[in-house]
């Protein structure tokens, strides 16, 4: 057994993958880490589904240009798929980046494989197809970027409050990570992995409300929440960011006027607010942005 | 002491070494009727040979004075100042040092655990950094192996964390030379990055694979000083079938890194998890991995969130009392914290 030298990548950093949007790069230093596990945890409706989205478009970037230069695997557990949402953010980037797609004559749905997974069983025998997929596809970019949207979902309602069961559902928690892991080491993937959130209830150990990460609380919408799936969860994961919006912060009135009916309609976007809760790498920051038709922009 | 050093007759000597006695500590260990059966001679001559082995070694001994009742013992005068005069790793803040009495300790093994995001990949990217501080500095110029299970190591960290101990030592060059002026020190960051042997592991297996080719791997580079282990727990929160097994697997991986501290003289810390533990019909945190790998350490510190600030708390340790002490993480790595509140407290 060999040591690997930290000095065989120049320059010394490892491979990120850009968000597609300035401000979030700038607190994640860059993007999205591969080689690494990272969690996005978010109530329904902040944006955790449009920006997995986003990066599996941006993985196909050239890494010049902070991509990955491969595709994506989006891997979800909630239905239905926003299909119509991932035609609009290919139009626009297809649009953007012609260069990448002109010579195949391909777009860039073409490189964002879809799979969902029901259940904890099934997620398992998705991953062990993954390393022949990776190493078979005769496709044009090979698979960099692995989405599971969402983990929560998958175990919603397999188990029971049950010590044993809770024991179990750790369990699962730890195969799925370390499965994870080992994908993203030996094929140098990035991982995205979704979380919910549930409402924060005061119990008598006091261990729902303990501390993980930078953030004393997190609230979302004006109500204490935490991540779902507890401490176990949180030691499977390398990173944490967090997503919340607040009904009180929306951005920027826009008379918009509609050439074709000739009326104007005031569009409202919610801010949304990202925070770095834990990290090996990234100091605490945090950063705003709102979801456009062209997807996740960020607001100064 | 060799036993082909022994004053004895060819034959019996030859019959010793092809037996297996090629040491004088395994002679004095064994009774005369044993050895005279192992090595098929008569009790009378083996208890010749036990008996000049005996003399021999009690004059061989380091000052003479020491008549040890059982051969390789040695008395707790020595063993006091041998351990005082072991180096210590600093962990880059004061306040940490001062209740870890001066820095991670070496010869022993040092479990550190907290919840996620509360520091414990730092503390090892800061301590495989410390380790490598020159003796001139105050440090072990030491080497340092980085085992990865989680893949929390970021490369741009430990340069980040590098850099910030290269300008340090700069900055204190200046005042030991009393020029105050920041000079060049010999090591670069770069340095410091090729002196931290990495390995990354995937499985449980790959883990005891590597764990048990240690001792081979620290013989051939015998400068490294700490091995640190990020984080021993988690390959081990699988299904293990097999609870007893698990515990077997994981005492006799605590038991090889017991020897490797001895035998090398270098610290082993072990970056470990909490968990929720459901004694006596409620939740409570407790460290990962059970209750029986909670004797396989010999220091434990536990880090936790008080408010809003990172504290450590020495759990156990045969030598320091408990106490506990703030911390922050910076972009320079670990630091004392710099409230102003009272920062360490003894218990």
């Amino acid at each position: 057994m060999k040591p690997r030298s930290l000095l065989s990548q120049s320059p010394t950093t490892s491979l990120k993958l850009t968000t597609g949007c300035e401000t979030l790069d700038a607190c994640l230093h860059g993007g999205f880490p591969c080689d690494s596990l990272t969690e996005i945890v978010a109530e329904s409706g902040c944006g955790k589904t449009q920006l997995c989205l986003q990066l599996s478009l941006c993985a196909q970037l050239p890494i010049s240009n902070g991509g990955l230069d491969g595709s994506a695997l989006y891997l979800h557990s909630e239905f239905p798929f926003p299909f119509r949402r991932l035609h609009q953010l290919s139009r626009s980037f297809h649009l953007s980046n012609p260069s990448i797609y002109a010579d195949h004559n391909d777009n860039p749905c073409d490189h964002v494989f879809i799979q969902n997974v029901h259940n904890v069983d099934h997620l398992f025998d998705v991953m062990s197809k993954i390393e022949s997929f990776v190493k078979n596809s005769k496709t044009r970019l090979p698979l960099k970027l692995i989405v599971l949207d969402s983990v929560a979902a998958l175990f919603r309602s397999e188990f029971e409050n049950t010590p044993s069961d809770l024991r179990k559902r750790a369990s699962c928690f730890f195969k799925i990570s370390g499965k994870l892991k080992q994908l993203a080491n030996k094929f140098g993937l990035a991982v995205v992995i979704t979380n919910q959130v549930t409402d924060f209830v005061e119990s008598s150990d006091g261990l729902s409300g303990l501390r993980i990460g930078n953030l004393r609380c997190l609230y979302s919408s004006g109500r204490r929440v935490v991540p779902a799936l507890g401490l176990a969860w949180a030691n499977c994961v390398n990173s944490r960011v967090f997503i919340s919006r607040s009904d009180d912060s929306i951005c920027q009135e826009r008379r918009e006027d509609d050439e074709r009916s000739g009326s104007s309609y005031v569009s409202r976007r919610a801010r949304r607010r990202f925070d770095i809760v834990f990290s090996p790498y990234l100091p605490a920051s945090s950063c705003e942005f709102v979801i456009t038709g062209e997807g996740i922009c960020g607001v100064r | 002491m060799e036993t082909s050093r022994l004053p004895l007759s060819s034959s019996i000597r030859g019959k010793l070494i092809s037996a297996g006695y090629t040491s004088l500590s395994s002679i004095s260990s064994v009774s005369s009727t044993d050895l005279a059966r192992d090595v098929k001679i008569t009790e009378s001559e083996a208890f010749e040979i036990l008996k000049m082995a005996n003399q021999i070694s009690g004059s061989s001994s380091c000052n003479g004075r020491s008549s040890s009742l059982v051969n390789g013992a040695r008395n707790a005068w020595d063993m006091l100042n041998e351990e005082e005069a072991l180096p210590r790793i600093t962990t880059s803040c004061s306040d940490l040092d001062k209740i870890l009495g001066g820095g991670i300790s070496c010869r022993d093994v040092t479990e550190i655990g907290g919840v996620p995001g509360i520091g414990k990949t730092q503390i090892g990217i800061q301590l495989s950094v410390n380790v490598q501080i020159p003796r001139e500095f105050g440090g072990l110029g030491g080497k340092a192996i980085y085992i990865d299970t989680e893949g929390s190591f970021m490369v741009e960290r430990a340069l980040q964390i590098a850099q910030a101990c290269v300008e340090d030592m700069e900055e204190y060059t200046g005042y030991m030379h009393k020029h105050f002026k920041a000079s060049q020190v010999q090591m670069k960051p770069r340095d410091i990055l090729e002196n931290i042997f990495y390995f990354r592991v995937c499985s449980y297996t790959e883990q005891i694979a590597l764990v048990n080719h240690l001792d081979k791997f620290i013989s051939e580079n015998k400068d490294v000083k700490v091995v640190i282990v990020d984080s021993i727990t988690f390959h081990f929160r699988q299904d293990f079938d097999d609870l007893a097994q698990r515990t077997r697997v994981l005492s006799e991986m605590a038991l090889k890194f017991m020897k490797l501290a001895k035998k090398f003289s270098l610290a082993v810390v072990l970056l470990n998890q909490v968990t929720t533990k459901y004694t006596e019909g409620s939740f409570q945190l407790a460290l990962a991995l059970g209750d029986s790998w909670s004797h396989s350490c010999t220091n434990r510190v536990i880090l936790y969130w008080n408010g809003d600030e990172r504290y450590a708390y020495i759990d156990k340790s045969p030598s320091l009392p408990s106490a506990s002490a703030s911390y922050t993480v910076t972009g320079r790595g670990l630091r004392n914290s710099s409230s102003s509140s009272k920062r360490v407290k003894m218990m």
